[in-house]
């Protein structure tokens, strides 16, 4: 079905709260999902694969602090969706590169990864350039750059596989965030090894999509939304005469 | 984002903690930067024009009509569906699920596969799925007398008598007006570069404003069906008097407490519109000119009915300070601080809502300076972290800027005896009493007061150990505080942003956050029905389609009278 941007932001919102989100971070992450799906990265369907893991997590768990110094932090997020308070590890990164100018955030162990570039986004347009790296599967070997010019709300991607993976590369869940205040952190391709090149958005590619979401509508898959529908009435009170008491108008206004 | 308030040091604003309290606030009333006058300034001096495309009415009144409007940047259609509504079914609820007329605002053209798929959805409002072109999307209900009256009285050759206007100041009332996405409409974000209406609620505003020129064509058309020899058309002075109202209840809050970042922007228009009205140098002609207008104002609280015993009083109470005011003015000249001390004794002999009525009225008198402010009500929302900032800093922040609400008192039953929620009935939001009723646990999170009284004692406690502490290190430790600590970030770089009350105050007055969304809105006749809910009246007095010209914008005279329509009065008609 055709949702807006809104109403996909403000079911995801409800829907998180429902699944036990705390109020910020059910914000963070239907914004995560909507702007994904409005700029043509698939929010929606990363949601719908992540789903039926995230309403199984304790909500409760925030990713652990693992190891930090000055500039390096490397956090522990216990297998959840990055949907949940991991954006708290990557505001960490952003404070570190505010006071330090460069610093190096790794989130092991989370999913739904794609979905942290809606909240980069958010560091950016505080003036932040942004890098995060990681790798999608083993073989073939994928990895996506995601690069942010501090000030641009959108960034530019590139997907890629290695058709020769170099023989001690190990299976990698994790994400790697480099943040700088003053200098570009854009994606570079040069490498030595063999690369497909899967995808590479830029910045105009992702604006236009964008707007063409806005002018359009979103299409989300029925089943997804049906399962959204019902989490976030989950949060619905069961009216009474109580309830219905004063609420509003009467039930007949043939005045 | 809202504008911060180094900005705003120039000017003599009044402290926050005099606006934002929510009685304050309750006393509000339209003033010339309400979305109702801008809009109809903009609509007069870009000569925008309506034009009937299609007019499908039978002999009930029932069928489709769609109108055409032409700015300078775009062509727009207002398509309207009226049909026979069982008067058992005729509800003002948001629960409720049909309607005497339902209608859309669609950006471009209306093809006939759009206009199928929009009969097949909008009478259905929100169980239907609505087209992205649709930029509103909303329904309203007959005021059944009026309605009767003005047919009966047109077909008979006669108009209607305008002291039912007084009573009731319209024949239609929408019981809500969607934008921004709702049910697969356009987003908003779309019209951010669309200079016709880009700002907050204009095309909501369009809309209803629309529905008015139906209303009053639908009538003149039931006359002339009733009655083809006698029936005569409605008289101009009474098609001014005429506005749609607006049945509203708790619903507005929400709204009221989500965008704090836009009420910064409403508020912080109008008070820096208030500084620089009483900064200008009074004159004669200025005195005499506010006289006008407060008489004008007099009469029309004087004519305004409400059976609400308590906004009787105040209206009562407005009457009699408008008239202590206007003896005032009589008897003091023109000095170079005239306004100021009109200001200072008006806040010290009159009631709040008469307060609010000349802070209003003075800003008429300087449009120049003022209207310009009209393209500022809207900004960027975002609220953001600054991580790297001292937990110490943030805990002195809520301090400073956030005193109010650290009133509250955790033990004291009567701070937390109301929680808000939403009902399974359609999501309507409503408010109950926490020892007494249940749904609790679920409750919407509109008492910031209290959330940022917990943060600050979770700051106090987390300070002990960690004095050196950033706020994010307080976050890793309280992840469920986010929210609230980028909330006080950014609302403590502005002025007006927060509501200062606690909505769980067992004292809290819901129909002060109806009134306060609505008073920028434009909206008068404030007619509450319980302490929940509250009809209201939009556009009356605004002049008509068939007025809106200017000659784009250069008689400066012409726009001048065409925006002369706040607190209308009742008409006297010629024949009377």
């Amino acid at each position: 079905m055709k949702v807006s941007f809104n109403e996909l932001q403000g079911i995801g919102r409800k829907a998180f709260a429902a699944i036990g989100f705390a109020e910020g971070d059910a914000i963070d992450a239907s914004e995560m999902v909507a702007w994904l799906e409005a700029h043509g990265l698939g929010g929606a369907e990363a949601l719908k694969k992540g789903l039926r893991y995230i309403v199984t997590e304790d909500q409760s768990t925030s990713p652990t602090l693992v190891y930090q110094d000055a500039d390096f932090s490397v956090l522990d997020a216990h297998n959840h969706s990055i949907l949940g308070n991991a954006s708290l590890a990557v505001e960490l990164g952003y404070a570190r590169a505010r006071s330090r100018g460069l610093s190096i955030t790794k989130i092991r162990r989370c999913h739904n990864r794609i979905l942290i570039i809606g909240y980069l986004s958010r560091l950016a347009r505080r003036g932040m350039n942004v890098t995060a790296f990681w790798r999608n599967a083993h073989d073939p070997l994928t990895e996506v750059v995601v690069g942010f010019k501090a000030g641009h709300p959108v960034p530019e991607i590139c997907f890629y596989s290695l058709d020769d993976a170099p023989d001690d590369t190990e299976r990698n869940d994790g994400i790697t965030l480099i943040m700088a205040n003053h200098v570009d952190l854009l994606p570079s391709l040069r490498s030595d090894y063999a690369l497909t090149n899967l995808m590479w958005q830029t910045e105009e590619d992702l604006e236009r999509l964008k707007d063409r979401a806005l002018v359009e509508g979103m299409e989300v898959d029925d089943e997804l939304w049906r399962s959204l529908k019902s989490l976030a009435e989950q949060l619905l009170v069961e009216a009474t005469d109580a309830s219905r008491g004063g609420a509003g108008a009467g039930t007949n206004d043939n005045d | 984002m809202a504008t911060p308030s180094h900005v705003t040091e120039q000017l003599h604003l009044r402290p926050s903690d005099q606006v934002m309290k929510l009685e304050r606030l309750g006393s509000l009333h339209a003033s010339r930067l309400s979305f109702c006058r801008s809009l109809v300034r903009q609509m007069a001096r870009e000569d925008w024009t309506v034009n009937t495309d299609r007019f499908d009415l039978d002999a009930d009144g029932h069928g489709v009509v769609i109108y055409r409007l032409n700015t300078p940047n775009h062509t727009y259609h207002g398509v309207v569906f009226s049909q026979h509504l069982d008067p058992a079914r005729r509800s003002d609820r948001v629960i409720a699920e049909a309607w005497d007329v339902t209608f859309a605002l669609v950006e471009g053209e209306v093809e006939a596969s759009l206009l199928d798929q929009m009969a097949a959805n909008v009478p259905l409002q929100e169980a239907g799925r609505q087209h992205p072109r649709l930029l509103v999307l909303s329904r309203a209900n007959k005021s059944l007398r009026n309605f009767s009256h003005f047919v009966e009285a047109l077909a008979s050759g006669r108009q209607p008598d305008p002291a039912w206007l007084t009573r009731v100041g319209y024949l239609y009332r929408t019981t809500a007006v969607y934008g921004n996405g709702k049910f697969g409409i356009a987003d908003y974000a779309r019209l951010q570069k669309n200079p016709d209406f880009n700002r907050p609620f204009s095309a909501q505003m369009f809309a209803v404003y629309l529905l008015r020129h139906f209303s009053v064509q639908q009538v003149e058309h039931l006359a002339q069906m009733h009655s083809p020899e006698r029936a005569v058309t409605l008289a101009p002075a009474l098609q001014r008097y005429l506005g749609i109202g607006n049945s509203t209840g708790l619903g507005m809050a929400p709204f009221l407490i989500n965008h704090p970042q836009l009420i910064q922007q409403w508020v912080y228009g109008r008070e820096r519109a208030l500084a620089y009205a009483r900064e200008q140098l009074p004159d004669d002609a200025g005195r005499r000119e506010l006289l006008a207008l407060l008489k004008r104002a007099h009469q029309h609280f004087s004519e305004t009915v409400t059976e609400d015993a308590e906004q009787s009083l105040r209206n009562e109470a407005t009457v009699a300070s408008i008239k202590a005011v206007m003896e005032w003015l009589e008897r003091t000249p023109a000095t170079s601080r005239l306004w100021t001390d009109l200001l200072a004794w008006a806040d010290e002999q009159c009631a709040l809502e008469a307060q609010e009525l000349i802070n209003t009225l003075l800003i008429e008198l300087y449009p120049d300076i003022i209207d310009a402010m009209e393209n500022e009500l809207g900004c960027e929302e975002i609220l953001e972290l600054q991580p790297e900032m001292r937990a110490a800093t943030l805990k002195s922040q809520i301090e400073r800027r956030f005193s109010w609400a650290l009133d509250y008192d955790p033990k004291n039953p009567d701070h937390h005896y109301w929680f808000w929620y939403r009902s399974a009935e359609k999501e309507e939001p409503r408010l109950g009493v926490r020892a007494a009723e249940p749904g609790a646990e679920k409750e919407m999170l509109l008492a910031i007061g209290p959330r940022i009284y917990r943060t600050h004692q979770l700051l106090d406690a987390f300070l002990d150990r960690c004095p050196a502490g950033s706020v994010v290190e307080f976050l890793m430790a309280h992840p469920r505080q986010k929210e609230t600590v980028r909330r006080i970030q950014t609302m403590a770089a502005t002025p007006y942003g927060e509501i200062q009350a606690n909505l769980w105050h067992r004292d809290m007055k819901p129909m002060h956050l109806l009134r306060t969304k609505l008073s920028f809105f434009g909206a008068s006749r404030f007619d509450p029905k319980s302490d929940r809910w509250v009809r209201v009246t939009l556009f009356q007095g605004a002049p008509l389609f068939c007025e809106l010209f200017s000659d784009h914008g250069a008689n400066k005279a012409r726009l001048a009278e065409l925006d002369d329509w706040s607190f209308p009065v009742q008409p006297e008609l010629e024949s009377q």
